[in-house]
């Protein structure tokens, strides 16, 4: 693997007794695109404030292309911003404001121009040069906001938040179009949101933060499938969980029982061969079916339609509440309250998790 | 929309609070245009010939001028001042920095009588007495806390990421006020400027503490004026006054917006 383009080293950042960042250590490859995803009060804009250096760590240090950057004030950093709330300036024209990096840099006119011309196509925004921020649209000033960071060749783009303020079906566009531009320019991003979903559908590798520290980090698929601990289980998409204990070591992985029944685990490095266990289930590995056909028997609770997916609240004795999702063109069951009904699930859907 | 007795009530009320503000500021209009050489209404028929009068006494002009020209002075030590001090306290938006914005505004609610005092003993020490640079010194401090007033309010609407962003971008501190924030509050820094100039011009009680003879201001002359004579010359200044400060309160408003 090559040196990473950035690196932050046992990064800590205080506010009184409370620990913004707690020790975090990340290396960033070169062009690939990193989600710092966690709730509010996770330390990910904190993070990438401190690599942006707007803010001063407590301790622990930031280096880029090998050297320590951690004191250089941002004007020096060389990593564009776009800015939650896209911040782009309101006493400039569009123009002016994609300018601004170039205008700072003592770019000629004329490359100026032209550079500025062709940022504004970059992201179809040509034809409004000449407009103000106030006069355009918030998917339009977000294109500004990213056309402006774009426009002085920056090795590295990081990302606050930036869709959080745009309706659902703009922000499903855009997801699109940044990982698009991603791919086609080759710049490092770095991507901070509390949304599992914006994570999920662009990432290369995704960093999941909880109190200042990190809990898990990887692909995205690998983190979906292979939750370390019930926090990430939950957090990136929704999880049932298990308490079982293991009771034996089968060919496929190890045997586990839950609520009478038992089953066998996928294999997983670093799992205590015995004792107790807890498992992570999503919903869309449990299949329901009339009582009798499944293992587990249940009584239907709730259902809430959401279009293309169905998700069914079960309760069982042993197991408590139990959410599955099934698809709504499912054309077996179709669950109605206070039905009883019966679910289970194949062998290897059950994730078992490192740490509670 | 239904008129009942409290509305009305209200409507009046606040008709006559108006009136009562404004009549004793339109009153020096019609005894401007008096025929007669005393301070009244006219008698018999109206006439400029106390405008006259004013345009060609070189002392009335000269004090005039003095006090345009130390509200110019004024309005432009107490914008830039005032500006930087805001722009500091709003980066800082600590608690020495809100405590030093009330200190800022402290200058309104002392009576000008007990701060004129203060100014003339200290500027005795300095020497500064009877001098434009010691009328320019404290009405810049008196003009102060109103730049700093519509400067912040300017402030409190911008987005503190602005900053950020340009700095990200690649700008030093210095070019990120002056490209990024100071063309963001402007209009705040021209209302404060329009008011620290309103200040100086008005300004009557320091100006008496302060100067002896050197320094004449409109508002002084005046006062001497008054003293002095009937004389309803007075009455055409006080209308050019109340035009002027009109005027350049319009001026700052359109700028403003």
């Amino acid at each position: 693997m090559s040196d990473p383009i950035l690196s932050v080293r046992k990064a800590v950042k205080t506010y009184g007794e409370f620990r913004a960042l707690d020790a975090v250590d990340l290396d960033i490859r070169e062009g690939e695109f990193l989600t710092l995803l966690g709730p509010s009060g996770s330390g990910k804009t904190t993070l990438l404030s401190a690599i942006a250096g707007f803010t001063a760590l407590s301790a622990g240090e930031v280096h880029a292309r090998g050297s320590n950057i951690t004191r250089l004030p941002p004007e020096k950093r060389d990593f564009a911003m776009v800015f939650q709330g896209y911040a782009l300036f309101p006493t400039m024209t569009v123009a002016e404001n994609v300018g601004y990096p170039l205008r700072v840099r003592k770019y000629g006119r004329s490359a100026l121009q032209a550079r500025v011309r062709d940022c504004l196509d970059l992201v179809q925004m040509g034809q409004f040069a000449d407009r103000m921020p106030h006069q355009l649209s918030g998917g339009q000033q977000q294109r500004i906001a990213l056309a402006r960071a774009l426009s002085f060749e920056p090795d590295v783009l990081l990302l606050d938040e930036p869709l959080s303020a745009l309706d659902k079906k703009l922000r499903a566009d855009l997801q699109w179009e940044l990982k698009a531009l991603h791919e086609r320019l080759g710049v490092t991003f770095i991507y901070v949101t509390h949304d599992q979903d914006e994570a999920l559908s662009m990432s290369d590798r995704i960093v999941i933060l909880k109190d200042g520290a990190i809990q898990q980090e990887g692909a995205p698929g690998a983190l979906y499938d292979w939750p370390r601990t019930r926090f990430v289980a939950n957090f990136l998409g929704k999880s049932n969980f298990i308490s079982a204990d293991v009771v034996g070591q089968g060919a496929e992985g190890l045997t586990v029982e839950a609520a009478g029944q038992r089953f066998t685990l996928a294999p997983r490095p670093g799992l205590a061969p015995q004792g107790p266990v807890s498992l992570a289930l999503r919903p869309e590995r449990i299949r329901l079916g009339a009582p009798g056909q499944e293992a587990f028997t249940g009584r239907v609770r709730q259902i809430s339609y959401l279009g293309e997916r169905c998700q069914v609240l079960v309760d069982h004795d042993v197991l408590g509440e139990v959410l599955v999702s099934q698809p709504t063109w499912h054309a077996g069951l179709r669950p109605e309250p206070q039905m009883d009904v019966s679910f289970g699930w194949g062998a290897g859907a059950c994730v078992p998790l490192l740490e509670t | 929309m239904t008129r009942s007795p409290l509305r009305i009530l209200f409507s009046t009320g606040s008709w006559a609070v108006l009136a009562f503000l404004v009549l004793p500021i339109l009153i020096v209009i019609p005894v401007s245009l008096t025929d007669t050489s005393f301070i009244g209404l006219p008698r018999e028929h109206l006439s400029l010939q106390h405008f006259e009068t004013f345009l060609e006494s070189p002392k009335w002009l000269h004090a005039t001028w003095t006090s345009i020209w130390i509200g110019a002075v004024v309005a432009v030590a107490a914008t830039t001042l005032g500006t930087a001090f805001s722009i500091g306290c709003w980066f800082l938006s600590d608690r020495a920095a809100m405590i030093a914005r009330w200190v800022m505004i402290v200058p309104i609610l002392v009576p000008p009588v007990v701060q004129s005092l203060g100014f003339y003993k200290f500027w005795v020490t300095l020497g500064l007495i009877d001098s434009h640079t010691g009328v320019i010194l404290a009405h810049t401090l008196l003009g102060l806390p109103y730049v700093t007033i519509s400067v912040f309010a300017a402030l409190a609407n911008l987005d503190r990421r602005l900053p950020q962003a340009a700095r990200n971008l690649g700008a030093s501190l210095g070019m990120t006020i002056r490209t990024v924030i100071v063309p963001a509050i402007r209009p705040g820094m021209i209302t404060g400027g329009v008011f620290a100039f309103i200040v100086s011009f008005d300004e009557i009680v320091g100006v008496l503490f302060l100067t002896v003879r050197r320094v004449e201001t409109l508002p002084k002359m005046i006062w001497e004026g008054i003293q002095e004579s009937v004389d309803p010359v007075i009455a055409a200044v006080a209308t050019i006054l109340v035009f002027i400060t009109l005027l350049i309160t319009l001026f700052g408003m359109l700028r403003s917006k």
